[in-house]
């Protein structure tokens, strides 16, 4: 009988693995080799062995600052991740106790996770806009400021700009994932709380949160990943700058390929970056005990 | 019963005969980089026109996306896709011909008649790398002053700076923030080297031609006093006459500016012309030569871009005619007209009133004092060259922001270009 | 009390309705204003003559139905196929246990924190040598593979969700193995199926890099590659760009609209009473 089963099993997976290895881990090995050797689309006749010489030359590099471009991608990830994750669930808890409409809310207010992040890049530069964007223009109607800020072109105010465009995306995945989960929650649960006399915040953190821990853990990760490789939104806005101020690690490997024509120096920065997830997604799963990986 | 034979016989061979050269069609394949909704339709018609002339030639062109257009071309060069023209932009040529992608074009143009009438610059750009030509240049990009004639009337300015300090003086005179009134338009991003070095360039009197990052004397110019002094006057652009938010503009955000009347003054390329057509009209602007600076001259550059033919073309007389057709005073006439830039023929601003008249005027006064304005190139067939715009616009932008002196930026770009 | 629980609820649901809703009516109204009517001051919020010039102009200058009949075609196949494919995948996953499985699991969670640019050139090679450049079919295959790794992870979620003694009791009731699975299980993982579909579906209609870098004809384009074409040396058209916007955002929002209550019901622990 396990003989059987572990045919059918194999059968089943071979589509998908003979897809992932010729599609995606081959073409990996081969950007790691790159990573290694000058490779150059300036001259490619002279292509060898380099060594650590890419990764030196990004670590080192004198025009776009190393430790500025980690610091935005450490700021990018975390603080798009905690007001998507908190605002999202915000909203799950909201939306959790049916009403009318609720599925056209839904609807309506989950659509921006159906738009492309170069589309969003762009539609939130032209609300940006220092001259004439509309996020200037209702400010000033407020009162809360008296000028027109150059929020895409002053490095201060650059970074909070594209992390307010990724949150407003990302919103939606947190929304929705966290919604179903505290569907599941079982009545019961929330019932006996009640009658023991248990508040809103009792029940959201003593019945809730741990019910659905294994969903929060999984799309978090999950999220703090995709956010990491996601330099559309970055890329629609501003490429990168003013002055290295919205510079992550994957535009800083847009950047390197397409204006410096430097494959090995790019192909360098993907490494890094999957080197950090990999770290990251250890040490995370380690802190909080996730046996299996759910949604 | 023969006859029948004869007859089938003889429909047989002319069928066969002409679906043989039905299929001696040869398809070349095109393929653009200054992609625009635009120029594209307009290619398309010249397309047309040509094919219609030559019936066994069909042109496939492609477009991609402006800004993934050069590495998409040396993408499909290097790993030999079935390619028969390509558009070659200035800073694009030499990183081809180390590649071994581009064809010699010395002995096509040799023997090609339109040639002779080839303004020198068209020479000089085609010859860009190791003097050899491998790309017919199609059009110019060389700057000029646009300025608002309606919102200076307005404004109570009633004349045309000619030097820079004069341009500088009336942008500062204009300028009212607490009325949305500034100057000059001033470019933050994406190339704007171009125009802090063409103000800071015009202080001097020394440039080497060949190479405008160098003296005649042969070292770098950016820590020579005058140029130092150059580009103290740019940033007083910036800081006197110009929105803080200028920093972050890019050749959208100019011209918005421009054409909102923000900022009045721009310093653009012809293409900009019939941008500003349709966003304004021609009867709300004009354009004036590039004011020279205190050393009398203005050092202007001669962006371009041109066509070549693949090393591996399977197709090369082919490709050579449509290029020799789109490059004929006519159709290249016709074709900077409908798009903006500046024509490649010497004949074309003597002869056609559009290019010696109104807007154009000034390029083609430009063009005839090479006294006062000085044709040089920028380094790009060094190997320096790719990435240098980018460094440049981030320290160009910490300077602005005050996050380093000019001492240490003119130092770092004159020990690069060393 | 309830009352003015049931206001704040309301207040706050209108404020995130709000939030969501700003930058889509702003795009919509900028495609209705005409050329002139968009570079204004003071800024216009509601322009005052609706025009279409811009979407005439969309489809007059570009071939915006070919590109729209392009992405249709490319992101519906690959998200069936996709679908299709990981549909069986997640069945095993979920129903049958090996060593291999943290492992088999962990290589599809990998696949994710792959940047695309680091594998974009060695594709290039690859397909290039088999002259599959400027193919629809060649980027039917680049999304199938992209999205298989997480539809697999979702489809094994949603089978986890439906308990086996379901299966065993309807073969206990004569169905065999696959009529099992046909007839009893997939229809309740329906939803999670539209979850997967809808995923995969605006993922493909939306991917900009692969299609720019793989496509080269006029007629094979796609509409995020149009979109972007639209940034020429000019700077961006906000005319043409808004109304190629809206257009471009209509179907992944109706995909969306449709499938996301479905989404939600799918992924609800429990939605099946033993």
């Amino acid at each position: 009988m396990k003989n059987k089963n572990s045919k059918i099993f194999l059968i089943f997976l071979i589509p998908t693995f003979i897809s992932i290895i010729l599609l995606t881990y081959i073409p990996v090995l081969r950007g790691l080799i790159i990573a290694f050797q000058n490779y150059n689309l300036f001259d490619l006749s002279n292509i060898h062995f380099i060594g650590f010489k890419n990764f030196q030359a990004v670590l080192n590099d004198t025009n776009f600052s190393f430790l500025r471009i980690l610091l935005n991608t450490f700021l990018w990830v975390t603080v798009s991740l905690f007001f998507q994750f908190v605002l999202g669930f915000g909203l799950a808890l909201l939306m959790q106790k049916p009403f009318k409409g609720r599925g056209l809310y839904s609807g309506l207010v989950f659509y921006p996770w159906a738009l492309s992040g170069f589309a969003i890049g762009l539609i939130w530069a032209w609300m940006f806009n220092g001259q004439f964007g509309i996020i200037n223009d209702l400010l000033q109607k407020i009162g809360l400021i008296h000028q027109n800020i150059g929020f895409l072109s002053d490095p201060k105010y650059a970074l909070i700009s594209v992390i307010i465009a990724n949150i407003w995306y990302g919103i939606p995945f947190f929304g929705i994932m966290l919604l179903a989960a505290l569907q599941s929650v079982p009545l019961e649960l929330y019932e006996a709380a009640e009658i023991d006399g248990a508040g809103h915040f009792k029940k959201l953190f003593h019945i809730t949160i741990p019910y659905i821990k294994p969903t929060i853990i999984s799309t978090t990760l999950l999220r703090a990943i995709w956010i990491m490789n996601f330099p559309e939104i970055i890329y629609g806005m501003t490429s990168g700058g003013p002055a290295n101020s919205t510079n992550i690690l994957a535009t800083q490997m847009i950047n390197k390929i397409y204006n410096f024509y430097d494959y090995g120096q790019g192909s360098a920065i993907g490494l890094m970056i999957m080197g950090i997830m990999i770290i990251y997604a250890i040490i995370y799963l380690k802190v909080t005990y996730l046996k299996e990986f759910e949604l | 019963m023969k006859k029948l034979m004869i007859v089938l016989v003889s429909i047989f061979l002319l069928v066969s005969v002409a679906s043989f050269s039905a299929s001696a069609k040869v398809t070349l394949n095109f393929i653009e980089v200054l992609t625009s909704p635009e120029r594209t339709d307009l290619l398309k018609e010249i397309i047309s026109d040509f094919e219609a002339l030559h019936p066994d030639i069909h042109i496939n062109l492609i477009s991609p996306p402006y800004e993934q257009a050069d590495q998409k071309v040396t993408l499909m060069l290097n790993t030999n896709q079935p390619l028969d023209i390509v558009e070659v932009r200035d800073y694009t040529v030499k990183q081809f011909v180390n590649n071994k992608k581009l064809l010699n074009l010395e002995s096509y143009l040799g023997s090609w008649p339109d040639s002779k009438t080839l303004l020198p610059i068209t020479w000089q750009s085609a010859r860009t790398v190791d003097n050899i030509a491998y790309i017919v240049p199609q059009e110019f990009y060389i700057k000029a002053l646009f300025y608002r004639t309606d919102v200076l009337k307005e404004l109570g300015i009633n004349y045309v700076p000619e030097t820079m300090s004069e341009l500088f003086e009336m942008c500062k005179e204009i300028t009212d923030p607490s009325k949305n009134q500034y100057g000059f338009s001033f470019r933050g991003k994406a190339w704007e080297l171009k125009f802090s070095d063409l103000i800071s360039g015009s202080f001097l009197d020394d440039l080497d031609t060949n190479n405008i990052y160098l003296k005649t004397d042969g070292k770098v110019y950016f820590n020579d006093p005058r140029a130092v002094e150059g580009l103290k006057l740019y940033i007083r652009f910036f800081e006197e006459t110009t929105p803080k938010d200028a920093i972050n503009w890019g050749f959208n955000e100019q011209v918005n500016a421009f054409v909102s009347g923000t900022a009045p003054l721009l310093i653009q390329d012809p293409d900009t012309v019939g941008l500003v057509d349709k966003m304004l009209g021609r009867d709300k602007y004009m354009v004036a030569p590039i004011p020279v600076g205190p050393s009398g001259k203005a050092y202007l550059d001669y962006g371009f871009a041109g066509l070549g033919i693949p090393s591996y073309s399977k197709y090369k007389e082919e490709a050579w005619k449509f290029i020799e057709y789109i490059s004929s005073p006519e159709v290249n006439s016709y074709f900077c007209k409908n798009y903006g830039p500046l024509p490649i023929h010497s004949v074309t601003y003597k002869a056609d009133p559009y290019f010696n008249t109104g807007v154009y005027l000034a390029w083609a006064y430009m063009m005839e004092h090479p006294e006062k304005y000085v044709f040089a190139k920028y380094p790009i067939d060094s190997s320096k060259w790719p990435g240098w715009p980018q460094i440049h616009e981030a320290d160009m932008q910490s300077l602005l922001l005050g996050k380093v002196t000019i001492e240490e930026v003119v130092n770092k770009w004159t020990e690069y270009w060393q | 009390m309830n009352i003015i629980k049931k206001f704040i609820r309301f207040t706050a649901l209108m404020i995130c309705l709000i939030f969501a809703l700003i930058p889509l009516y702003w795009i919509i109204i900028t495609s209705l204003k005409g050329p002139k009517e968009i570079y204004t001051f003071p800024i216009k919020y509601l322009p005052e003559i609706i025009s279409f010039e811009s979407y005439r102009q969309l489809f007059a200058f570009t071939n915006f139905a070919i590109y729209f009949r392009n992405s249709l075609v490319i992101a519906l196949i690959a998200s069936f196929g996709a679908l299709f494919i990981t549909l069986f995948s997640g069945y095993a996953l979920s129903r049958y246990g090996s060593s291999f499985k943290k492992y088999i699991l962990f290589s599809l969670f990998f696949t994710q924190m792959i940047p695309m640019f680091l594998i974009m050139v060695p594709l290039y090679k690859i397909f290039s040598q088999v002259g599959m450049i400027d193919k629809l079919i060649t980027l039917i295959i680049l999304y199938t593979n992209m999205m298989i790794p997480f539809s697999a992870i979702m489809a094994k979620a949603f089978f986890d969700r439906i308990p086996v003694s379901l299966e065993e009791a309807a073969q206990v009731d004569g169905c065999s193995k696959q009529q099992a699975l046909f007839k009893i299980v997939v229809p309740l993982t329906l939803p999670g199926l539209a979850a997967i579909f809808s995923f995969s579906f605006i993922n493909t209609w939306n991917e900009l890099f692969l299609a720019v870098m793989f496509l080269n004809s006029d007629v094979n384009l796609t509409i995020p590659v149009a979109l972007n074409s639209f940034i020429s040396k000019a700077g961006i058209g906000w005319d043409i760009m808004s109304a190629g916007l809206v257009i471009a955002l209509l179907p992944t929002m109706i995909v969306f609209a449709f499938t996301q209550r479905y989404i939600v019901a799918g992924l609800t622990r429990g939605a099946i009473k033993g």
